[in-house]
């Protein structure tokens, strides 16, 4: 696509005149009435009504369109579902993953407040391609609200015949129920989502066996989050190709970009993929807060590397731009920070965060996280020591790819990203050494990382 | 490893033998409860997956979760008790000991770090006298500082009493928003505006909500921590 108003490197073309499909402007879409009569369950009657369209032909659908999941690890939709085994006597399951709790993400909430239609069609789309029973969607208790609101919602689906068994007259049947969270970040994670959803404590589980062969109760079972099942329903009315050539091309789709922080106008703003950094700070929110300088971005949630913003430069809101930056997209939950902002504060506050929701089970993160948070306050508070660096690096050395789940990983990465590319706002916190040496020396030859980055 | 001076938390055991707060005969369930309750258990394959429903009921009813509304929680489901204290207590918002009439959970999380949620309970420390996790005297405020809720985009924010959310905090509202509760006034829930919509329909679109807001530019923070 080329870009006619944006900056040449935008991959979302021309994003100023883009009509949103996730949130499109439409009165009371949240009422299934204003739903359908915006043509909404349309998709899900056209694949039951058609003898033509076969459960495979919805996964080979979004499987084309590129659909990578919106959940945080950006895995192929399609292809996750294809990982469902043949039908066979055990009951299968879907989990709408609404969990919702990485900081600095609000946008699963918008989409649930404003257009919940979309994720349930989505659902039972998702669910017909694979022959699901039942889906569960698990919201975090938090949005105590919304769940009300989507109960009223899901009680009309019910009574319109558009959930529960024969759903409009066809032989497919399938079950939607709504399962409220009680506070815990890590039933995010989709195993520990899986032990909540059976009602214990949300231990993650042991991968393999993998859900799709091992869900809940031992059946196969898929998890998608909110956002990506809402895309479904745009894939089959758009078609494919829509859905491949709309933002970037290796991570396409509309997204919503949950943006907070130093910006003038924050928000939750729908745009595809593929968005550059400085369009979405400059045009879309209007500007730095108080005109202060851009300092930092985390840019899909608090487990996602913050970057620096000349690492932002010309940088693109999509998987393959942010990895060449140094990040990740995430949720596409972007906080800004402005020039005042002091980072080992904000390390503190989040190594804070990662101690106290880790689950406990394996000991170099539960011990771990603790011990990031205790240096980082530690040096937060001028009682570090330069070498007190060298044993974060190595805290996160043996933390990372060490525990059941990928929780430890994202507690240790914001650490080591955050000093490296902030290094001289830690050195200067740190008490001043009897021997001074450079930055690049300090680390010693034993050190466990570089001191700096490239 | 001279000088690493790691405080180990001193952790307490919970007391083994506490006194029953709740007569045997209030742990009783309504006939109304019961049918939700059996709802509830044809949701899933395993009548126990129903617990954390269960619980919350229970402590929509009790206030709070003593040890025997577990238990009670736990014979109603035919589970061990030992498997539903174990999620009570993995899960931050079931209240397992008595709290303030209205709970207010501050988020101080990164988004609202940098944009006064220290400011906020600061204010809020002050204005009642406790420090976050106590609770006043008078039984009627618990404050804590939370972990982010999802609704960043108009930090600062707090939400009282696991239910309604109060968003683009001052310490003007704040103080507004105490007044309303010491009177039993809970805030509405208010829906907060897309600024697309704004733009391209000229505010929220939701009819069936009294009160909205929009996004604001955030606060300068005062206090990070
Ligand atoms: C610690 C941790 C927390 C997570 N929290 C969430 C969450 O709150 N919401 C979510 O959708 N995915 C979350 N995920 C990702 C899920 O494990 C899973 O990948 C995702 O729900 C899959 O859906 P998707 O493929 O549609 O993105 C989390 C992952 C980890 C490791
Ligand atoms: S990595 Fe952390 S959160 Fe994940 S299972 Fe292990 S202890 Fe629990
Ligand atoms: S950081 Fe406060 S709501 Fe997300």
């Amino acid at each position: 696509m080329e870009a006619t108003n944006g900056t040449p490197q935008s991959k979302a073309g021309d994003w100023r005149s883009y009509d949103r499909v996730l949130l499109p402007p439409i009165e009371d879409l949240h009422q299934l009435e204003v739903y359908r009569e915006h043509g909404g369950y349309g998709q899900l009657r056209d694949v039951l009504d058609d003898p033509d369209i076969a459960p495979g032909d919805v996964t080979t659908a979004v499987k084309e369109s590129g659909l990578r999941g919106r959940g945080g690890a950006g895995f192929s939709t399609g292809m996750k579902w294809s990982f469902m085994p043949e039908p066979d006597d055990r009951p299968r399951y879907l989990a709408c993953n609404a969990d919702e709790s990485e900081p600095g993400t609000f946008k699963d909430r918008q989409l649930m407040e404003y257009n919940p239609h979309l994720m349930f069609e989505g659902i039972l789309l998702a669910g017909y391609a694979m022959s699901i029973d039942v889906c569960y969607v698990y919201v975090r208790g938090e949005y105590a609200d919304w769940i009300v609101h989507m109960e009223e919602q899901l009680e009309k689906l019910y009574d319109a015949g558009l959930v529960g068994e024969n759903i409009l007259g066809s032989d497919f049947s399938m079950e939607i129920v709504l399962h409220k969270g009680a506070g815990a970040y890590i039933c995010g994670e989709e195993t520990s989502l899986l032990e909540s959803l059976e009602g214990k404590r949300g231990y993650p589980r042991y991968k393999p066996p993998f859900p799709a062969q091992k869900g809940l109760w031992g059946c196969p079972t898929t998890i998608n989050n909110v956002e990506t099942l809402a895309c479904v329903p745009l894939v089959l009315e758009k078609g494919p190709e829509w859905f491949a050539n709309t933002g970037a091309e290796q991570h396409p789709g509309p997204v919503l970009y949950g943006i907070s922080g130093h910006v003038n106008r924050p928000g939750v703003y729908e745009y595809p993929t593929g968005m550059l950094i400085s369009d979405l700070i400059e045009e879309v929110c209007g500007g730095m807060r108080d005109g202060k300088e851009f300092k930092a971005l985390v840019p899909g949630g608090s487990s996602t590397p913050p970057l620096r913003a000349d690492q932002c430069e010309g940088t693109t809101m999509d998987s393959e731009s942010l990895r060449e930056a140094g990040s990740m997209m995430g949720t596409a939950g972007m906080l800004v920070l402005d020039e005042d902002t002091d980072m080992v504060s904000y390390l503190r506050r989040v190594t804070h965060f990662y101690q106290h929701e880790s689950c406990g089970q394996c000991t170099p993160c539960r011990e771990g996280t603790g011990w990031l948070e205790r240096i980082v306050t530690r040096i937060d508070e001028g009682e570090g020591q330069m070498r007190d660096l060298d044993l974060l690096f190595d805290l996160c050395d043996q933390m990372e790819g060490r525990t059941i789940c990928a929780f430890a990983d994202a507690a240790a990465w914001p650490v080591r990203y955050t000093i490296q590319r902030f290094r001289e706002e830690f050195e200067a916190k740190v008490k001043p050494s009897i021997h001074p040496v450079s930055a690049d020396v300090s680390s010693g030859a034993d050190a466990t990382a570089p001191a700096t980055e490239g | 490893m001279s000088g690493f001076d790691i405080k180990r938390p001193i952790v307490e055991l919970p007391d083994q033998d506490p006194e029953q707060q709740i007569p045997d005969e209030e742990l009783v369930w309504t006939d109304a409860e019961k049918k939700k309750i059996e709802i509830w258990k044809d949701q899933y394959p395993e009548p126990e997956a129903a617990i954390m429903k269960v619980l919350w009921l229970a402590q929509e009813k009790y206030d709070y979760l003593p040890p025997e509304v577990i238990r009670f929680c736990a014979d109603t489901l035919d589970m061990d008790h030992a498997r539903a204290y174990g999620v009570a207590t993995f899960y931050t918002q079931y209240y397992k000991e008595e709290e303030g009439t209205f709970v207010l959970d501050v988020c101080t999380c990164f988004t609202c770090q940098f944009t006064g949620g220290y400011d906020i309970l600061h204010h809020l420390e002050e204005k009642l006298g406790i420090h976050a996790g106590e609770t006043t005297d008078d039984g009627m405020f618990t404050l804590q500082s939370v972990e982010c809720l999802g609704c960043c985009g108009s930090a600062p924010m707090m939400q009282i009493t696991n239910g309604v959310y109060c968003h683009n905090l001052t310490t003007e509202k704040v103080d507004a928003i105490i007044d309303g509760l010491e009177n039993g006034e809970v805030p509405e829930f208010t829906s907060v505006t897309l600024p697309q919509d704004e733009d391209e329909m000229g505010g929220n679109r939701r009819s069936d909500v009294a009160k909205t807001e929009t996004y604001q530019t955030q606060p300068r923070a005062e206090h990070t921590e």
